[in-house]
């Protein structure tokens, strides 16, 4: 009775604290608090993410943009609608003379001038130390299994064309020719960019006259991208973080951030400058200089992206990336990964009737916090050839190598089978928008999609 | 029948690789040194000679003062379809070999009018430029420029130059040429100009497709130039096509106002030139559709914002000249100790 009493009183007590806390941290909460303080202490190198010790650690850096997913629709918001009657799947039975299975999809396509196992590409990474570290894994897991790989900005300039500027680090070579000395069978690319940076080193160049690349060239698995824009820093160019010696070095070909006290710097990287006239001018000049590359235009969720497509697909670009603002958070400032940019199925719609029309010269890909098969068949059915996958694939390689990069995309590639199989169709080019339906009117509606309850 | 035979050549050209011409050319340099003692390039060295003499001589009655051209600078000459410059470090700071004198050409022309080089030139050309015949990543380009001129006079100055070449060499060396067994087939200015839209055109006629906006490929030039029989021009290349220095046509948005020489019997291009932009806002605009780093031509953009005058002028490539005189294969054979791209000689 007495020991009742006790704990009673005791509850009471803890109740007393926790509503006082419970107060407090509401007050915390509701104002970014935090953030300001963090501000005032450490000045400007408070607007990226936080800094983490390790490196694999900083992967998840701008990874809660997710939670801010709420405030505008992701893919998720759409669902697939298998039939019951399934014409298709009688065609292919009598192809097959037994009844189909799932593995029996043929997801192989052709995506922005190359043939690829499955419509994926291993997203461009740059130079940032977390995706540079394990880029030599991503080189041979994408390569076995088939899927185009891009290698992103500033590797050349930051790690070394052909030797390693830091012996933990690879240099921009080994990336690529690990990953062409693995692929097998008719299918893979690789596609480089060149920052403003890169290109005063002629980066692109280097690799066209490069005798090592050169078969490779030869059989049309090269391509050349030029990245007008990145998903959350759409109209900002890229951020990194270097040591004082490593700034030190590549001191005559970047902006640096002057803070002589600390021990590291941000290395900031143009943007570029671009109207259509100058856009159109660039690919020309890969065309012309570059006669037996692929074309590729990574862009920005912008709000112009329709007639931005018009020139570069009237310009017969191989293929189009277009980032939503959930991608690309590597090393954004805080402040536009909030307030930047088209989320992608925002961006989506923007460009809903160039699916519609588009005559599948120029691959159209996707990307932005995608990352499994439902994603990827989503895309495929509102008339886009791929999707683009970076962090998953990076966080796979950090968790087990090759092997992790591998078996992720194989996972990848079973689900969208599975779900392909059971919408009654068999290869890429059968899905259209009858097999999607959305939860939102307004999305139904500008996509030519059934509404879920109608 | 001529069309059956270039769809034949075009084909082999295609269907060459540039591995086994790789192979074939590395042995054939490796002891590149002896070529120069064999009677055949004596008297292909001897033309060169006779041809250079006359240009000089040409260009010297009509004026033109010639230069020691420079070799190195902080920047050359992008505009090198795809070709890597040479870049190495001079007191800490990265410099160019040049791959052409234009930018030094402007400056010497804002000072003394009409100029010229006889200029060395390095490009490191992507290996299937092997398969040309008319490729070297070493080669010698006399290049010239004329103030206050627009391109048709630059055009004028090139066929009468070409002509002038072509005559003295055939009135002085009858003797080599006949050892070559070669017949140069008799020209006279003026040359016929096809815009680049009808030289597509034409092109597409014979079954090659060329996409609009980018330079006739090698196989295209050496198509064309077999067909039309006679050295010409072609002109008005469309924006993108060229480097940031050739002037748009202030009237016709988007085209050029450049040429170039082509010559005849399948020998390809000769000469490139064009009316400069020499307008600093314009300047900067094209060399960011270029992809083109504005901070890197520092020097250039500060000269043209304090002011150059109009010019127009254009290069000519020795070796490819002599490879027209003496009908020769390749321009291999037209330099002593030849270097090919890809390929470690001597």
């Amino acid at each position: 009775m007495l020991f009742s009493r006790l704990l009673l009183k005791i509850l009471l007590a803890l109740q007393g604290v926790y509503s006082v806390f419970s107060d407090l941290s509401e007050i915390w909460r509701s104002y970014p608090f935090r953030e300001i303080i963090e501000r005032a202490r450490k000045g400007v190198d408070a607007i990226y993410p936080e800094e983490t010790l390790k490196p694999s650690i900083m992967l998840l850096k701008g990874a809660n943009i997710y939670k801010q997913a709420t405030r505008y629709a992701t893919l998720d918001e759409l669902l697939l609608l298998p039939p019951g009657f399934t014409p298709l799947r009688l065609k292919k039975m009598a192809e097959l003379l037994r009844e189909p299975i799932f593995s029996d999809v043929d997801l192989r396509h052709r995506v922005g001038g190359f043939n690829a196992s499955m419509p994926v590409m291993v997203a461009s990474m740059g130079s940032v130390q977390v995706a540079n570290k394990i880029s030599l894994d991503i080189s041979r897991g994408a390569a076995r299994v088939g899927v185009p790989l891009g290698v992103g900005e500033n590797v050349a300039t930051t790690w070394g064309y052909s030797r390693r500027i830091k012996s933990g680090q690879p240099c921009f070579k080994e990336r690529v020719m690990t990953y062409l000395e693995n692929l097998d069978g008719d299918v893979g690319g690789v596609t480089i960019q060149q920052s403003v940076e890169d290109a005063y080193n002629e980066l692109w160049n280097k690799v066209y006259s490069d005798p090592d690349i050169e078969p490779y060239i030869q059989k049309g698995l090269v391509g050349f991208e030029i990245k007008v824009g990145q998903g959350s820093k759409p109209g900002l160019g890229g951020e990194v973080r270097l040591s004082r010696k490593e700034a030190e070095r590549l001191r005559d070909k970047y902006h640096f951030s002057g803070d002589p006290a600390g021990s590291s710097v941000e290395r900031h990287s143009a943007p570029g400058t671009y109207v259509p006239e100058i856009l159109r001018g660039m690919v020309r000049l890969m065309r012309n200089n570059y006669p037996r590359c692929r074309v590729w235009v990574k862009l920005g969720p912008f709000r112009d992206l329709p007639q931005i497509l018009e020139v570069l697909v009237s310009e017969g670009v191989d293929a189009v990336w277009i980032d939503g603002k959930e991608g690309g958070t590597g090393m954004s400032p805080l402040a536009s990964m909030r307030h930047l940019g088209l989320p992608l199925v925002a961006a989506i719609c923007s460009i809903s009737e160039w699916l519609k029309s588009g005559d599948g010269s120029t691959s159209i890909l996707v990307s932005g916090r995608l990352y499994d098969g439902g994603h990827l068949i989503k895309t495929l059915c509102l008339g886009l050839d791929g999707v683009a996958l970076g962090r998953p694939v990076a966080v796979a390689g950090w968790v087990a190598g090759d092997r992790g990069v591998e078996n992720y995309l194989r996972t990848v590639e079973v689900e969208a089978k599975m779900l392909v199989s059971a919408l009654g169709k068999y290869s890429v080019q059968e899905l259209s928008r009858e097999d999607l339906c959305s939860l939102d009117r307004d999305i139904a509606e500008r996509l030519g999609l059934r509404y879920i309850y109608s | 029948m001529l069309i059956n035979e270039t769809r034949h050549s075009y084909r082999h050209f295609m269907e060459t690789e540039v591995s086994t011409e790789l192979q074939r050319l590395s042995q054939l340099l490796q002891q590149s040194w002896k070529m120069v003692r064999t009677p055949r390039m004596k008297t292909v060295l001897k033309v060169q000679n006779v041809a250079c003499d006359a240009m000089r001589d040409y260009l010297k009655s009509e004026d033109f003062i010639e230069l020691l051209p420079p070799i190195i600078g902080p920047v050359t000459d992008p505009g090198i379809r795809g070709a890597k410059q040479v870049t190495f470090d001079y007191y800490g700071r990265e410099y160019k070999v040049m791959s052409s004198a234009i930018l030094y050409k402007q400056a010497a022309m804002s000072g003394l009018g009409k100029i010229f080089f006889m200029s060395p030139n390095i490009r490191l050309e992507p290996l299937d430029s092997t398969l040309t015949g008319r490729h070297l990543t070493e080669f010698v380009q006399l290049d010239l420029e004329i103030a206050e001129a627009n391109y048709f006079d630059a055009m004028s100055v090139a066929e009468k130059l070409l002509c002038e070449a072509v005559n003295v060499v055939r009135d002085s060396c009858a003797k080599e040429l006949e050892e070559l067994g070669r017949r140069i087939p008799a020209i006279s200015p003026p040359f016929k100009k096809l815009t680049y839209d009808e030289a597509l055109e034409y092109l597409r006629r014979v079954g090659l497709k060329v996409r609009y906006g980018v330079e006739i490929p090698w196989y295209g030039e050496h198509l064309l130039s077999k067909l039309v029989g006679e050295p010409f021009f072609i002109i008005d290349y469309p924006r993108g096509a060229r480097g940031f220095y050739d002037r748009e046509d202030d009237n016709r948005p988007g085209i050029l106002r450049d040429f170039d020489l082509i010559y005849p019997e399948g020998f390809g291009e000769a000469a490139s030139g064009a009316e400069r932009e020499f307008r600093y806002e314009r300047v900067l605009a094209r060399m960011r559709e270029n992809g083109e780093d504005p901070r890197k031509y520092a020097w250039y953009l500060e000269m043209l914002r304090e002011g150059i005058p109009p010019s127009a002028g254009f290069g000519i490539g020795v070796e490819r000249l002599t490879r027209f005189l003496c009908g020769l294969d390749s321009v291999i054979e037209a330099r002593l100790c030849p270097k090919v791209a890809g390929i470690h000689s001597p």
